[in-house]
């Protein structure tokens, strides 16, 4: 385990707009029923974290028995979404528990919001550089 | 203007005007490197920007996970 920043790339999401597409994506793996790896955005625009639907399947969440739920807001405003808490992992970083509005959509990408990825982790864009720094909160 | 319109043109350009036109071409290239941005394309939003309530909920719901034995 390591408290030292680390380091990740910008990927591009469009290969047909490589330069225009580059964004923060982070690997991590998400812990709930199941373990599944995924890359997801860091947003700091985003209010919170989000869960596509087929990765909170993935992770064996049962929509059902999701008995918070909560409305969001932008493209994802008429989707509904629970909310779900699982671990992740990030890096040699040591495991910390995310909560997500796991949304009723396949459409969104997994996003990593105010609430509480970056209540977890320091964050520094570099996009000049097409890289970005983690940092376990201090 | 097609470019085998605009050759002949370039030729009669002097040294130093050719220069000056490498120059301009080169800015030019570099300006569209980086326009990034297509007009007419669109550029979905997926943040929940503004979702503070959920992000409300979220908190809670974290904070009952923490008791939890």
């Amino acid at each position: 385990m390591s408290a030292s920043p680390q380091r990740f790339l910008y990927v591009p999401r469009d290969p047909t707009l490589v330069h225009a597409s580059l964004a923060p994506m982070l690997p991590l793996t998400l812990i709930g029923n199941q373990t599944v790896s995924a890359s997801a955005l860091v947003d700091s625009g985003a209010a919170l974290n989000v869960l596509p639907f087929s990765l909170g399947q993935q992770l064996g969440f049962d929509w059902s028995q999701q008995k918070n739920l909560v409305v969001l807001s932008g493209n994802l405003a008429s989707v509904e979404a629970r909310v779900v808490v699982l671990s992740a992992v990030v890096g040699s970083f040591p495991a910390v528990r995310l909560a997500f509005a796991w949304s009723q959509s396949d459409a969104v990408s997994v996003i990593l919001g105010q609430v509480n990825f970056f209540m977890e982790f320091d964050v520094c864009f570099f996009r000049s550089r097409s890289m970005f720094e983690l940092r376990v909160k201090t | 203007m097609s470019l085998t319109e605009v050759l002949p043109e370039v030729q009669t350009l002097s040294r130093l005007e050719k220069i000056s036109l490498i120059e301009f071409l080169t800015q030019e290239l570099e300006r569209d490197k980086y326009s990034l941005i297509e007009p007419g394309r669109s550029y979905p939003v997926w943040s929940p920007d503004q979702a503070y309530s959920a992000a409300d909920t979220l908190l809670q719901v974290l904070a009952e996970d923490k008791v939890k034995p």
